[in-house]
C-alpha cells in the first residue's frame, strides 16, 4: 500500500567539524561520496561539493574570536527529485544578494556566493540565535525512484532526525523573532522619549541599558568624538568606574597595541576585546579582569562619531551571532541619533546668530536721530544704509545752544551686537559731553580715555569725525580720530579737510589735532563713513575720495541738503551698477540755505577770519585755516 | 605539483585540487617560477578533480601577474579541465581570459 508509506523524506548525512579549512575540506569530500552513493551524476556531485565547500569556507573565513570555537555543521539530504545542502555557521551573518548579475571576469575574489546562487535552484539564509543556516536546493537531473517500501525503511530514521532538526530550527526562529521584536520596541521607546526631551545623553543611557538587557551583556562604554575634536570622550557608561579619561584620537597614528576603542576608531571596524589578553593601560580592563566583548565604531557615512564598547564580565558564554548583529544595529541607530543632535545644534546656533543680527540691526536703527535738528540758516540731511553684516556706523547732529551744532560720523570697527553697543555708548557719551564740543580735539581725547579699556579688551576700535559748526560766525572746527576726511564746499570751491588722529581704543593716552575753516560763500559740508568711498563697481574699482570731491565740485550750485543727499545716493547706486553694498554707509550733509546772504547779519562779513579768507573761492590752498592745536 | 621550464615557457601539472587550503601556495609558487618574459604558461588540469572559488582566484592572479608586467602576447593555457570544472570557468567568465586546450 503505497499510500500508507509516509511522504518521502530523503536520506541525509551530516558532518560536524571545527572551524578549520582542512577539516571543512574533509567534510565536503565525505558529503560528495554520500551524494555519489545516492546515484547523482559526476556534474551534480561536483556542483554539490563545490557549493558545500564555498559555504563552509565562508563560515570559517568570517568567524572571529569566540565564534571560531564553535563547530560548523554541513549536511546533504537526498530526496528522489532534489537534493538539499545545509551549512550552519556562527558568524555575524551576511546578506544574500538579489538576483545574480553577470560576473566581471576581472574580479579577484567574492565568487563564492555567486557560484552557489548560480548552481543551485534555490538559496536561503536564515539567521538564528544558535547560528545561521544556509539552505541550498537543487532539482536532480535523473529523478531517482526507489521501491516504496525500501524508501520507507531507509528514510524512517532520517525522518525522525529531520523532524528534530526542524523543531530546533523553528524554536530558534521563534526565539529570534521574540528577540527582534523586543529590540525594536526598545528602539521605539527610546525614540519617543528623545522626541520629547531631546536629551541625547539620557537617550544614550537608556538605549544602551536596553541593549545590555537584550544581549545579556553586563557593561558598556559609549564614547563620542566631538565635532572638530580629537579626543574620544566618554559620553555614557554602564557604571562610574568605566568613566575613564578621554582617548586622544588621531587618524594616522599607530601604536603597537592601541586600546581596543582606539583600534576600532582607527580601523573603523569591529574589534574584539578580552581583558586577559590586554596590557595594563587598556581602559576596558576596568570592566573586570575576565571581561570580554567587542567595540563597534559609530559611523555616519565616512564620518567617525564615536565608539561603542559592550561585553560581559566573564568571557563565557561568548556573544552569539544574533547578539552581535543586535549590537551593530543599535550602534548604527545611536550614530544616526548623534548626527541628528548635531544637526539640531547647528540649526539652533544659526537661529541664534540670525536673532543676534536682528537685535543689532534694531539697536543700530534706534541710534540714528529720528529727526535732524533744524538750524538757523542751514539744513541737515543724512543717509544711512546697512550691509548684510551689521557693523557700527552711525551719525548724529547735536544742537549746541541756538547757533551751533556738533556733527558726528563714526564707525565702530566690529560686527553684530557688540559693535552696536559701542555705537550706543559712544553716542551717549558724546551727547553728555556736548558742552565741550567747541573744542572737538579735547572731546575726542576724553572719549578715548573713557572707552579705551573696554574697546581694547574686546579688540575693537572706533573711528570718528567731529565737526563743530558755529552757524552765526560761519566758522567750523574739525577733529578726527582716524576717520575719513570732511569735504567742504564754499561757493564753487571744494576742499578736503583731513585732520590726522588715532582711532579711539588704540592708545590709552593720545591727543588730537583740530583744524578750523570758514564759509566765505554759501557753505556745504559732507561727512561720511568709508562704506561710501569703498563702494565698488562691477569691475571691483572703488568710488574713492577723489571722485567724491570731484562730484561735489561739479555741482553747478550747492543746492539743498536733501538734494545733495538724494543726488549723491543716486550717483553711488549708479556707480555700483547693481553690485551689492559691501559695508555700512553713513552720510551726513550740512548745507547753507539758499539766499543766505540776505539773512546773514551784516556783522558777519566783518569777521576778521572771513576777511583773511577771501581766497577761499580763488585759491583753495589758503581757504582752510590750519592753525592746528593740540588738545591739552 | 610539478613545474617545468622550457625557455620562456612554463608548464605546471600534477595538480590534485585548487582549493581554499592550497590556492595561495599554488599562486605564489607558480608566480615565483614565472620566467622574466613568459611566452606560454600552461596549467595542466588533467589530474585536477576539484577547483573552488579560491582556486579561481589564484588562476586569475596568475593571469594578472603574467599580463600586468606588460608581456604582450603571453598565452595562458588550461589543459584538459574536467567538464564540470570547464563549466565553472564558463560560469564565472574566466574562460574569456584563458585558452582552454584538449589533448
Amino acid at each position: 500500500m503505497v499510500q500508507s508509506v509516509p511522504p518521502e523524506r530523503g536520506v541525509s548525512q551530516r558532518v560536524s567539524f571545527k572551524c578549520d579549512l582542512a577539516d571543512a575540506r574533509n567534510a565536503t569530500r565525505l558529503l560528495r561520496a554520500f551524494l555519489a552513493e545516492q546515484g547523482l551524476d559526476e556534474s551534480e556531485q561536483f556542483n554539490g561539493e563545490l557549493c558545500l565547500a564555498e559555504a563552509c569556507n565562508n563560515a570559517i573565513q568570517y568567524a572571529t574570536g569566540p565564534q571560531r570555537e564553535q563547530a560548523i555543521t554541513a549536511e546533504a539530504i537526498c530526496h528522489s527529485a532534489a537534493i538539499e545542502l545545509r551549512v550552519t555557521d556562527h558568524t555575524a551573518g551576511f546578506t544574500l544578494g538579489g538576483p545574480r548579475t553577470p560576473l566581471d571576469p576581472q574580479r579577484e575574489n567574492g565568487r563564492g556566493l555567486f557560484i552557489i546562487q548560480s548552481l543551485m535552484d534555490e538559496v536561503r539564509y536564515y539567521r538564528g540565535e544558535e547560528g545561521n543556516v544556509l539552505v541550498m536546493r537543487k532539482t536532480r537531473t535523473h529523478q531517482h525512484h526507489r521501491p516504496a517500501d525500501a524508501a520507507a525503511h531507509a528514510s524512517l530514521d532520517s525522518a525522525r532526525e529531520q523532524l528534530e532538526y526542524c523543531q530546533q530550527t523553528i524554536s530558534g526562529m521563534a526565539r529570534e523573532l521574540c528577540f527582534r521584536s523586543e529590540s525594536l520596541s526598545a528602539i521605539f521607546r527610546c525614540c519617543a522619549e528623545l522626541g520629547r526631551t531631546s536629551d541625547l545623553e539620557g537617550f544614550g543611557h537608556r538605549l544602551m541599558n536596553d541593549l545590555l538587557h537584550l544581549t545579556t551583556a553586563d557593561w558598556f562604554v559609549l564614547r563620542i568624538l566631538p565635532a572638530g575634536g580629537n579626543q574620544l570622550e566618554v559620553f555614557a557608561a554602564s557604571f562610574p568606574e568605566l568613566h575613564h579619561h578621554a582617548l586622544p584620537f588621531t587618524a594616522g597614528a599607530a601604536e603597537a597595541a592601541p586600546p581596543a576603542e582606539l583600534a576600532a576608531a582607527r580601523t573603523r571596524r569591529e574589534v574584539e576585546f578580552a581583558a586577559a589578553q590586554t596590557a595594563g593601560d587598556e581602559p576596558l580592563r576596568l570592566a573586570g579582569a575576565g571581561a570580554s566583548g567587542l567595540v563597534h565604531p559609530l559611523l555616519f557615512g565616512d564620518q567617525l562619531l564615536g565608539t561603542l564598547a559592550i561585553g560581559r564580565r566573564n568571557s563565557d558564554p561568548p556573544l552569539s551571532a544574533l547578539q552581535t548583529g543586535m549590537i551593530r544595529t543599535f550602534a548604527e541607530f545611536m550614530a544616526v541619533q548623534i548626527q541628528n543632535a548635531r544637526h539640531h545644534e547647528e540649526q539652533v546656533h544659526a537661529r541664534l546668530v540670525a536673532h543676534e543680527l536682528e537685535i543689532a540691526h534694531r539697536i543700530q536703527r534706534a541710534l540714528l536721530p529720528r529727526t535732524l535738528p533744524s538750524l538757523p540758516g542751514f539744513q541737515l540731511s543724512a543717509s544711512w544704509e546697512s550691509a548684510r553684516q551689521v557693523g557700527g556706523d552711525f551719525y548724529d547732529a547735536i544742537p549746541i545752544g541756538d547757533h551751533a551744532v556738533l556733527l558726528v560720523v563714526a564707525d565702530v570697527m566690529g560686527k553684530g551686537v557688540p559693535a552696536a553697543i559701542f555705537a550706543t555708548i559712544t553716542r551717549s557719551l558724546l551727547r553728555a559731553m556736548a558742552v565741550r564740543s567747541h573744542h572737538p580735539a579735547r572731546l575726542l581725547k576724553r572719549l578715548n580715555e573713557l572707552l579705551y579699556t573696554e574697546l581694547s579688551s574686546v579688540g575693537m576700535f572706533i573711528t570718528a569725525q567731529l565737526v563743530f559748526v558755529d552757524l552765526k560766525r560761519r566758522h567750523l572746527v574739525a577733529a578726527s580720530a582716524g576717520h575719513c576726511p570732511v569735504v567742504l564746499r564754499s561757493g564753487e570751491t571744494v576742499r578736503t579737510l583731513a585732520v590726522s588722529g588715532t582711532p579711539l581704543g588704540i592708545l590709552p593716552e593720545t591727543t588730537y589735532q583740530q583744524q578750523t575753516a570758514t564759509f566765505a560763500e554759501a557753505g556745504g559740508l559732507l561727512l561720511y563713513t568709508d562704506g561710501l568711498t569703498e563702494s565698488q563697481n562691477s569691475a571691483g574699482a572703488m568710488f574713492g575720495h577723489d571722485r567724491l570731491v570731484e562730484w561735489f565740485r561739479a555741482r553747478p550750485q550747492l543746492g539743498t541738503a536733501e538734494a545733495i543727499r538724494d543726488e549723491l545716493t543716486a550717483e553711488l547706486t549708479r556707480y555700483r551698477g547693481g553690485a551689492p553694498l559691501r559695508d555700512d554707509q553713513a552720510i551726513l550733509i550740512l548745507a547753507e540755505d539758499s539766499g543766505t546772504e540776505e539773512t546773514t547779519p551784516p556783522g558777519h562779513r566783518s569777521d576778521p577770519e572771513i576777511n583773511h579768507m577771501p581766497a577761499l573761492t580763488r585759491d583753495p590752498a589758503t581757504a582752510v585755516a590750519t592753525h592746528s592745536t593740540s588738545a591739552p | 605539483m610539478k613545474i617545468e621550464h622550457d625557455g620562456n615557457n612554463l608548464r605546471v601539472s600534477d595538480i590534485a585540487e585548487l582549493n581554499a587550503i592550497n590556492a595561495s601556495a599554488f599562486r605564489d609558487e607558480v608566480r615565483a617560477a614565472m620566467p622574466a618574459s613568459p611566452h606560454t604558461i600552461e596549467i595542466d588540469l588533467s589530474e585536477t578533480r576539484f577547483v573552488d572559488s579560491s582556486g579561481l582566484g589564484a588562476l586569475f592572479a596568475l593571469y594578472k601577474a603574467a599580463s600586468n608586467n606588460g608581456h604582450d602576447g603571453v598565452t595562458l593555457r588550461l589543459v584538459n579541465p574536467r567538464p564540470s570544472i570547464q563549466q565553472l570557468f564558463e560560469l564565472t567568465q574566466l574562460h574569456q581570459l584563458f585558452e582552454i586546450a584538449r589533448r
